[in-house]
């Protein structure tokens, strides 16, 4: 492994097979500290699949990874101390008020019941939750599970935050106030490696991302590069989009433009 | 243990909010120690029936209620719910030890256990049924009922674990009835049929519900409250290892 020492994330030859399925066939990747990077696939290209085993949740089936100096097929409690997860679909527990779960959250990572309690209170002002702090998550909308997810994930104050797909399912005005959390959470140091289907996101947040498409990276860089680099090879006379980019990296092409609606096939 | 305590009283927390789901619990057993006692209370007269030692069929009977009690896991349920919302993962992905992970819905079901087995024998007391081996007895054959309640929702937490189905989770509960039926759930074990002799026998939960009944019916009486506690150690100490091992190996 080459001097993984300044990276946030280093994984190299990164594979998962269940039974006969590879879901992740060999995936390299470099992320630096303070970075907001992009991890961009179509559905079931394996993007969830490695943020589970960068995050322990999945074994791995060969190759190694570092997240925050740690390695997390080795010393999975170390590295768990070091990272925040906030996964699909909000992982919350309707039963509990805002407060008590992000209290819990704060015991189980070792805080004291008087630090987690301010702790909570801290974070529930960062996502502008104070006011439904002491409601159940069960009737909290989407937007409000996400931020609520996402403060959870950062109890600990971690060193590495994986967001996979924090704004799916939620209406613009709610993913911008995402969109401002992650900065916020950047800005003060926080590595944040975010899985997202939405491309325009990706552009406006990431300093670099990485394309994933049957399970292998097939382009990374910076936003600016990945598109400079697909207008130099097609001589292409207009600026492409992060859209085309994505295309062209997964061998996809516009089947069908609705309005605004663009599918691919 | 810390860890699990935290995750017991969140698992508390839960049961407190959820009272359609911990309802059942009491009524049902309650339920059928009515209709068992209607059934054979003419049968088995206390003034004549040694077995009852001049109590009623109903003392007779409350150990099966209390176990049916101690068997519903709803916590496995719970836990099916975690898995499927993804706050199990969130769990997972906190730096804490595995067991604690199987601990802390297993401190929260002996604490409910507790009121539950607590609740129907006071109701049953109230209803003329005494405990004969005193303020002791009462606590054993409480501690006892919780204990078991936390072994067997251990199991069906391990269901919970290996199936991540709520459907299947739902039907490991229906296997506690054969071991209930396969017990002296109505007499004692030298009046059964030879062949459920054999069963009964070689069923845990007989040592179980004789020792609970031992505690309602006599006095302190070791010979038959030890084996009962044997059955939920061993029947713990397999429950915990095979979830411990699921847990570190679930994916």
């Amino acid at each position: 492994m080459s001097s993984p020492n300044s990276a946030a994330i280093h994984a190299e030859g990164l594979i998962k097979h269940y039974d006969d399925v590879e879901a992740v066939r060999g995936v390299d990747l470099r992320v630096e500290a303070g970075e907001i990077f992009g991890f961009l696939g179509p559905n079931g290209a394996g993007k969830s699949t490695t943020v589970r085993m960068l995050t322990t949740l999945l074994t791995i089936t060969a190759g190694r990874a570092e997240v925050a100096g740690v390695d997390v097929g080795r010393e999975p409690d170390e590295a768990r101390k070091r990272i925040g997860v906030a996964l699909q679909e909000a992982g919350l527990d309707p039963r509990q008020t805002g407060r008590e779960l992000l209290v819990l959250q704060g015991r189980l990572f070792g805080l004291t019941p008087a630090e987690a309690t301010e702790r909570a209170k801290a974070l529930l002002e960062l996502v502008e939750l104070e006011d439904a702090a002491d409601r159940l998550i069960k009737g909290y909308s989407g937007g409000m599970k996400r931020r609520l997810d996402l403060a959870s994930a950062l109890v600990h104050e971690p060193d590495v935050l994986f967001l996979d797909e924090p704004t799916t399912g939620l209406d613009p005005a709610s993913r911008l106030t995402i969109w401002d959390e992650m900065r916020r959470i950047n800005e003060r140091g926080t590595t944040v490696f975010l899985t997202t289907q939405y491309l325009e996101e990706a552009d406006q947040l990431c300093d670099r991302l990485a394309i994933i498409d049957g399970g292998v990276i097939v382009r990374e860089g910076t936003p600016r590069d990945l598109k400079d680099e697909l207008r130099e090879r097609q001589g292409l006379d207009r600026d492409p989009t992060l859209d085309d980019v994505f295309l062209d990296a997964t061998g996809r092409t516009r089947s069908r433009v609705a309005g605004d609606v663009q599918e691919v096939s | 243990m810390a860890q699990a305590w935290v995750l017991g009283q969140r698992a508390l927390r839960e049961a407190w909010r959820t009272p359609e789901a911990l309802i059942p619990t009491l009524f049902i057993p309650l339920f059928f120690l009515v209709v068992n006692v209607g059934q054979a209370a003419k049968i088995f007269p206390g003034e004549t029936t040694d077995f009852l030692h001049g109590q009623g069929y109903g003392a007779f009977q409350l150990p099966s209620s209390l176990l049916l009690a101690a068997s519903f896991g709803t916590a496995a349920l719970f836990l099916v719910e975690d898995i499927e919302g993804g706050y199990f993962d969130k769990l997972r992905a906190a730096p804490i030890a595995r067991t604690s992970l199987v601990l802390g819905r297993l401190v929260a079901e002996v604490a409910k256990g507790v009121l539950i087995a607590t609740l129907i024998v006071i109701l049953a007391m109230i209803f003329g049924i005494s405990i004969a081996s005193g303020v002791l007895g009462f606590v054993l054959l409480v501690a006892l009922t919780a204990l078991w309640a936390a072994v067997y929702t251990g199991f069906m937490q391990l269901i919970a674990l290996k199936t991540r189905s709520a459907a299947a989770t739902n039907s490991g509960s229906l296997i506690f009835f054969p071991l209930l039926f396969l017990t002296p759930n109505f007499v004692p074990r030298d009046l059964l049929t030879r062949p459920m002799e054999i069963a009964a026998t070689f069923n845990p939960v007989t040592y179980l519900m004789e020792a609970l009944r031992s505690l309602i019916l006599e006095d302190l009486n070791w010979a038959k409250i030890w084996p009962g506690f044997l059955v939920v150690a061993v029947t713990g100490a397999i429950m915990l290892a095979f979830n411990v091992r699921t847990i570190q190996r679930y994916d």
